[in-house]
């Protein structure tokens, strides 16, 4: 296992991707940070402190990270690869974990860095710097298990396309239009999915379910998508 | 022993791409693998490493499945196609990450380059290397884990006519040193040189194995030997 997880680092830092991904999640983070505490000096929205600025400004800078996060397995399928890296790793399982592995690893330390940037700068525009480390750290921990999804859902779907609509569609696309319309039934259909539950993790919701609820429903999603993909590698042919 | 084929078969949908093949490919020789293109070639290779998984029958190195393997690249080196590395990141680093994930030292990453002759393009990224340099790559890959059996797959496709000469010199060279080596190619004058047994099959099917000599009794050349045997089957 240490061998693939050193084998899929060293394939993680070789190629631009990874610094396009990283260049992107901060740009983007910084961008909605600044943007989103401008909203709340003019009391366009509501938030009271910097880490909750950070909080907000996610929901921008996690499209950098899901996408480097699915081309880790969806590129290899899209660059022909596959075949290659499973003849030095035949177990499946022990590929897709150490994939798994080299995601989460970059996806806690640049998502915990993103969360204290956002912090920062929020802090900056609103003259408070509260509960930024503890929101960077939440920050770190959703991402880590967006990141496994992605990958997980990429090693079921294999084409870079699919998969990125798919989680875009999950994430960003279908909740706000369950939500629109405001009623409850479609408002608790919307609470189930993935990036909702999150969100309720990091903003500390009691409503409707509590913090650690919306926790466990993402995990839940991302043991799902892991499976997925698993089950989906060692059925097909490469 | 080496490569043992038992009742290999490949289904897809309602064609057998490969259908029934029983077949041991031994130590000390290069082992030709001929047949017209759709016979079945690649799909065999492909369920021997594992990528592709038979309808039924198995496929064994040195008597174990290759996925069964825990540094399967110190076992097997193969190349099965020349666009096998990510047109982003080096020659050198592929290899790296190669040597990485069978715990193979990375001193062996140079030796095998220098062995493959990819010399300064070594550093350059895969997608500018031309099909030739991408097959020495290939090559310096499945030499990394020293391995005593080597599939190769199409290995002269693009190679000027010193990396043929070279490519045909290194084989016999395996060979001689008792590894087994198992190679398929279109190019049948190029077999006659290289290869001292064949295997020839045809709608995944075996029509022949037999040593080069035996084949070509009779015949006055391996292209006259090899129409005789697929026409046949036809």
């Amino acid at each position: 296992m240490r061998a693939a997880i050193g084998s899929e680092w060293t394939k993680l830092w070789t190629t631009r991707t990874i610094w396009w991904a990283l260049l992107a999640a901060f740009v983007l983070m910084a961008a909605a940070a600044g943007q989103n505490a401008l909203y709340v000096t003019n009391g366009d929205i509501d938030a009271s402190s910097a880490g909750d600025v950070a909080v907000l400004s996610v929901a921008i800078a996690q499209l950098a990270f899901v996408a480097l996060a699915m081309l880790v397995m969806t590129g290899e399928y899209s660059a022909g690869t596959i075949r290659a890296t499973l003849s030095w790793i035949p177990s499946r399982g022990r590929l897709l974990s150490a994939k798994i592995v080299v995601v989460a690893g970059v996806t806690l330390v640049a998502g915990v860095v993103a969360g204290l940037l956002g912090g920062v700068i929020a802090a900056g525009i609103l003259d408070d710097s509260s509960d930024i480390a503890v929101s960077a750290v939440k920050i770190g921990i959703y991402l880590v298990l967006l990141g496994a999804l992605a990958t997980g859902l990429g090693a079921a779907l294999r084409g870079p396309v699919v998969t990125l609509v798919v989680l875009l569609m999950a994430i960003v696309v279908i909740p706000p239009l369950l939500q629109i319309p405001d009623i409850s039934v479609l408002n608790g259909i919307a609470d189930a999915f993935p990036g909702v539950a999150g969100n309720h993790f990091l903003a500390g919701d009691s409503d409707p379910y509590p913090p650690a609820g919306g926790l466990l429903i993402l995990m839940g999603w991302t043991l799902l998508a892991v499976l997925a993909g698993w089950r989906t590698m060692k059925r097909r042919d490469a | 022993m080496a490569i043992t084929l038992q009742e290999l078969t490949k289904r897809y949908g309602r064609t057998r791409a490969v259908d029934g093949l029983d077949l041991e490919v031994r130590p000390g020789r290069v082992t030709g693998f001929l047949g017209p293109n759709g016979a079945g070639k690649s799909t065999t290779m492909r369920m021997v490493l594992g990528l592709d998984r038979p309808t039924s029958g198995r496929a064994l190195v040195n008597g174990r499945p290759y996925a069964e393997y825990r540094w399967p690249l110190r076992e097997v080196g193969a190349v099965l196609e020349a666009k096998a590395a990510h047109p982003g990141r080096t020659g050198r680093n592929h290899l790296l990450a190669m040597a990485r994930s069978n715990a193979i030292p990375a001193r062996r990453v140079d030796e095998v380059l220098e062995t493959a002759g990819l010399g300064d393009a070594a550093r350059k990224r895969f997608g500018t290397y031309s099909l030739g340099m991408g097959q020495r790559l290939g090559l310096a890959g499945a030499l990394l884990g020293d391995p005593p059996v080597l599939i190769l797959d199409e290995p002269v496709n693009g190679l000027d006519p010193d990396g043929v000469r070279w490519i045909r010199r290194l084989l016999r060279d395996l060979a001689a040193e008792g590894r087994t080596v198992f190679v398929s190619s279109h190019l049948l004058t190029e077999m006659q040189l290289t290869a001292s047994h064949l295997v020839v099959i045809g709608k995944g099917r075996l029509l022949a194995d037999a040593p080069m000599d035996e084949l070509l009794d009779g015949h006055g050349s391996l292209e006259d030997a090899y129409y005789e045997l697929t026409e046949s089957a036809a």
